[in-house]
């Protein structure tokens, strides 16, 4: 079972008085639930899809449209790499295996101790500076394998 | 209103079409056809495929043909190397992944991908890389496979479940290179309508998983013919190939073109897939006499001894000692020659199908399938057509949502209907009488007025049906559409002058739509299969009409009812009943007492197409062949009257010819040499049907006139009061995938039946003790079931709802035989 917590209960209110269209408030309603669980659950999407009227199918089918919303559960650090044209140009792939080799994970894994989960990302919209990868709600650019050794050596 | 015209020019031919129309159908008009896949004259323009690229006249680049709105003037070419190069390369990117497993793919031969590619594709690919794969044959839902590596993401499926169906069930998942047809965490689509999607799919992702790997498509023989299954009688290819059954698919524009006034293009789950009963096990193949099948004995032979036997014993004891009953689910031709049968031959009017009471006739114009789209508003009342009749939910939604019709929902119970309606009133179960009396006198003079007393009796807020009141009122066009199995007591009489009310103070025009269930429910009266009507609507009373069209023999006294023929079976008076594809043992109340008073029987003789309960306990048994292997014509709710084509050659006479030669038997001429001629001999005897003929049978099928409304029978009224306070008021619904004879254990669709269960309010739960899950049994004076409890508020307080989910259930058992109401006590 899925419930909104209050907090988010109060948000929805605010939410849903922006849109004249109930199903307008898909996007908001995902991120409020992916916020409070980690992820969204089937049961998530079942509960979205009865405040704006729509079926369950459909809001499953906007969530796994964006690979910001996650499906499974993630670690407490989540890296998406970009793998379009621009940093793949820039040696993305090398980076991602990389990666991917120092935390001992394939690329779509959590590590055993769910601290970081590695995922492809589509065109993060930063091609000035690749190769990108964001971090949580961060980005790092021009990256090196340098760069990523420092930046996973901080976090905590 | 003719909508504005505009004149284009595609490919150096000229074409005037309505203003806004695509150019693939103005392309249509004149025999171009711009290849297409993601679009469907039924689901409108999208766009996402790039298939029908056309070169327009001072526009820079190739445009989309399916999204392109013609215009005046307008010069569209189909054919210059340019557009040809872009078609050529849009093939390319679209077989790039797609497995190319043509020679094993059900598709293959009726693909569009397929054709397309021979047509404008090219002949080699460039793709260097290994192809894409995903898992081939997957299920879908237990009638449908998908195989996600044939997809080409045209995306007809989930926007037909969109746009069609309404419930967004089926969608597209993920995106880009992952994008994949599925429904929400892997759930199977089972939805009432799912498999239209292996139509509209233009390659072979969504199969039919009965059809999957039976017969190459050029191997089958298909027979345009008709469902058998409900009254909406939709258009159906049936597809054989050596005489067995293959498959069926609707009639729409993939195969011929679709029957818009009836279906258009849309077939029902249960029509598609519930066609297990043709090769059935319970099939009656033989004639049989006491028990005993005998193959040598022929059918005729045996019908006309059994013929024969009828009138001895009408001789014997008096023409009322015989008596038929009839069965909605023949086709007009076999119920005329059986009244025939007994009007003319044996010289009684004991004949009937229904138990419910109803006549023939509207006060109003009786309106086909397609004003439902052109009314303004529509009123149902007591109908339920999601699990009625399927394809009039679709219509209803089309018109609801993309058509601006209003929906007004009058029940006295939840439907699925009415989350589209803007007036959903739910009435007390068994006052729809009142309800409609204050319906009637609210469209007169005097108005409705708030009154507590209607309140309480029906349930419903006066200022609702206020506004319900006038909303009929000031509409220019109302579409009424009543279920008349499900209106209690004779308060279908009251529905017939709440009709004549709304034509006479309604400011627009009004018409209606009798909606019951069953497959000829129209006909059947039409044809007279009624006590106290002839065919034509013509009363019993009207003995000088009858004897001009009948001549001086017919018979004009009233006969007996189908529940008073079980009572004169009962009490001795009935010494023959000849039942006709029905089977009272199930369907009719009674229980063992009913059983009791068909064994009294002289003689009881079942023409049946399956066995059934009935045909255990007959004296003698024939065969009837039924849908998929007979002909003749069926009336629909619409009143359109269409031919019923048949799709398997069976050796086994046609009813109509057992019929001839019983009418033979019995010194009343009858040389029918096909089921046409009895069609032309009721076209010149049945008022209503005199322009029914072969030829314009023929597509479309044809709207019967309006059959004469006698006068309608005043309502007797009826004021029933509760015996105790624990006793609730019993309503029996429709569920469509009932487990009955013709889905039974073996059928494709046995997923969706049910188990037994009971609908109560919470008020009523909650003074009763009882919560859902409940396991009790459901007595009434007559029977006791057993079911589970509900609650859910499907009905008011006061009502208990009852699907009827299978013959097992044994609900009409709890009927109440008179016809009165029944009342149902629980019991742990």
């Amino acid at each position: 079972m899925f419930t909104f917590s209050e907090s988010s209960e109060k948000q929805i209110e605010k939410i849903m008085k922006k849109y004249p269209v109930k199903r307008s408030a898909i996007l908001p309603l995902l991120a409020l639930a992916q916020r409070q669980d980690g992820y969204i659950t089937p049961e998530a999407m079942v509960e979205i899809g009865k405040r704006i009227d729509c079926s369950p199918a459909y809001v499953q089918s906007v969530c796994s449209f964006y690979t910001m919303f996650y499906t499974k559960p993630v670690g407490k650090y989540v890296i998406q790499f970009c793998i379009n044209i621009s940093c793949h140009l820039l040696g993305c792939d090398d980076l991602l295996e990389y990666t991917a080799n120092k935390l001992n994970i394939k690329v779509g894994e959590t590590t055993a101790d769910n601290k970081i989960t590695l995922l492809k990302e589509e065109c993060l919209a930063e091609c000035s500076a690749a190769p990108v990868m964001r971090l949580n709600d961060t980005y790092h650019t021009n990256l090196t394998r340098e760069k990523i050794d420092q930046i996973l050596d901080s976090l905590d | 209103m003719d909508k504005e015209q505009v004149t284009l020019t595609i490919d150096g031919k000229t074409v005037t079409v309505p203003k806004g129309m695509v150019a693939v159908d103005a392309a249509k008009t004149v025999d171009i056809d711009i290849p297409v896949f993601c679009y469907h004259e039924k689901l409108g323009p999208f766009g996402c495929c790039r298939m029908c690229l056309v070169e327009v006249e001072k526009m820079p680049k190739l445009a989309t043909a399916c999204t392109l709105n013609v215009s005046q003037d307008m010069v569209i070419k189909t054919d210059t190397p340019k557009v040809k190069k872009g078609r050529n390369g849009v093939l390319e990117f679209t077989l790039l992944n797609h497995p190319l497993d043509c020679p094993v793919c059900d598709k293959g031969g009726e693909c569009p991908l397929q054709d397309n590619t021979f047509e404008h594709g090219p002949d080699l690919t460039r793709m260097e890389y290994n192809r894409a794969h995903h898992d081939k044959a997957t299920p879908l839902s237990p009638v449908i496979t998908i195989d996600r590596e044939r997809c080409i993401a045209c995306q007809r499926c989930t926007r037909y479940s969109d746009i069609i169906e309404k419930d967004t069930a089926l969608v597209m998942l993920n995106r880009g290179f992952h994008n994949e047809v599925g429904t929400f965490n892997n759930e199977p689509y089972d939805t009432r309508f799912s498999g239209n999607v292996v139509d509209i799919c233009p390659v072979g992702a969504l199969t039919n998983t009965q059809y999957r790997f039976k017969s190459r498509n050029w191997d089958l023989k298909n027979a345009e013919s008709l469902c058998a299954h409900c009254a909406c009688n939709c258009n159906i290819v049936i597809g054989t190939r050596q005489n067995r059954f293959m498959r069926v698919q609707a009639k729409s524009s993939e195969n011929s073109v679709s029957n818009d006034f009836v279906d258009d293009g849309w077939i029902c789950d249960k029509g598609r897939f519930g066609y297990q009963f043709l090769e059935s096990k319970n099939r009656i193949l033989d004639p049989r006499e006491n028990g005993i099948g005998d193959s040598r004995a022929g059918v005729i032979e045996t019908a006309k001894k059994v013929a024969a036997s009828f009138k001895k014993i009408a001789e014997e004891h008096g023409p009322d000692s015989v008596g038929f009953l009839g069965s909605p689910f023949g086709t007009n031709e076999e119920l005329y020659l059986y009244q025939k049968l007994f009007r003319l031959g044996l010289g009684t009017n004991n004949i009937d199908h229904k138990l419910y009471a109803d006549s023939p006739g509207l006060p109003v114009d009786h309106y086909d399938m397609e004003d439902v789209e052109s009314a303004d508003l529509v009123l149902t009342i007591a109908s339920d057509p999601t699990e009625e009749l399927p394809i009039l939910d679709l219509r209803l939604k089309k018109a609801v949502s993309s058509l601006g019709t209003k929906l007004a929902v009058l029940s006295d119970q939840q439907t699925l209907m009415d989350c589209f309606a803007c007036h959903s009133l739910r009435y007390n179960v068994g006052s729809d009488g009142t309800v409609l009396q204050s319906l009637t006198d609210g469209l007169g003079k005097k108005g409705f007025k708030k009154n507590k007393g209607f309140e309480t009796e029906t349930g419903i807020e006066s200022d609702a049906f206020k506004e319900l009141i006038a909303s009929l009122k000031k509409s220019t066009k109302v579409c009424v559409i009543y279920n008349p199995e499900k209106l209690t007591g004779d308060s279908v009489h009251i529905l017939k002058s709440f009709l004549t009310a709304l034509d006479k103070n309604s400011e627009g025009t009004c018409g209606a739509i009798p909606a019951a269930p069953a497959t000829n429910a129209l006909g059947a009266m039409d044809m007279g299969v009624l006590p106290d009507y002839y065919p034509g609507g013509i009363p019993v009373s009207n003995a000088a009409k009858i004897r001009e069209l009948w001549g001086d023999s017919a018979p004009v006294t009233e006969g007996a009812s189908a529940s008073e023929l079980i009572q004169k079976a009962e009490s001795g008076e009935l010494k023959a009943l000849w039942i006709y594809r029905c089977n009272p043992l199930v369907d009719f109340p009674g229980g063992a007492k009913l059983e009791q008073a068909l064994k009294k029987l002289d003689l009881l003789v079942v023409h049946d197409m399956l066995e059934t309960e009935t045909t255990r306990i007959a004296k003698v048994v024939l065969p009837s062949n039924g849908p998929g292997y007979d002909e003749g014509t069926t009336t629909n709710i619409g009143g359109r009257v269409q031919f019923r084509k048949r799709g398997i050659v069976t050796q086994n006479p046609a009813d109509w010819k057992i019929l001839g030669a019983m009418l033979k038997e019995l010194d009343i001429e009858s040389d029918y040499r096909d089921s046409f001629e009895v069609t032309s001999e009721i076209a010149s005897t049945v008022p209503g049907y005199s322009e029914v003929n072969r030829k314009n049978l023929r597509k479309f099928g044809h709207q019967r006139e309006k059959v004469s409304n006698p006068k309608v029978p005043e309502s007797k009224g009826s004021s029933e009061k509760a015996p105790d306070k624990n006793a609730l008021r019993l309503r029996v619904s429709n569920y469509l995938f009932a487990h009955d004879k013709i889905l039974d254990a073996s059928s494709s669709l046995a997923h969706h039946f049910q188990t037994s269960s009971i609908y109560i309010h919470e008020d009523d739960a909650k003074s009763l003790g009882l919560s859902s899950g409940a396991e009790v049994t459901i007595k009434s004076d007559w029977g006791e079931i057993k079911a589970e409890v509900q609650v859910n508020n499907r009905c008011n307080p006061g009502g208990a709802l009852v699907p009827y989910i299978s013959d097992e259930q044994g609900v009409a058992s709890l009927l109440n035989p008179d016809g009165g109401p029944t009342w149902v006590t629980f019991k742990n």
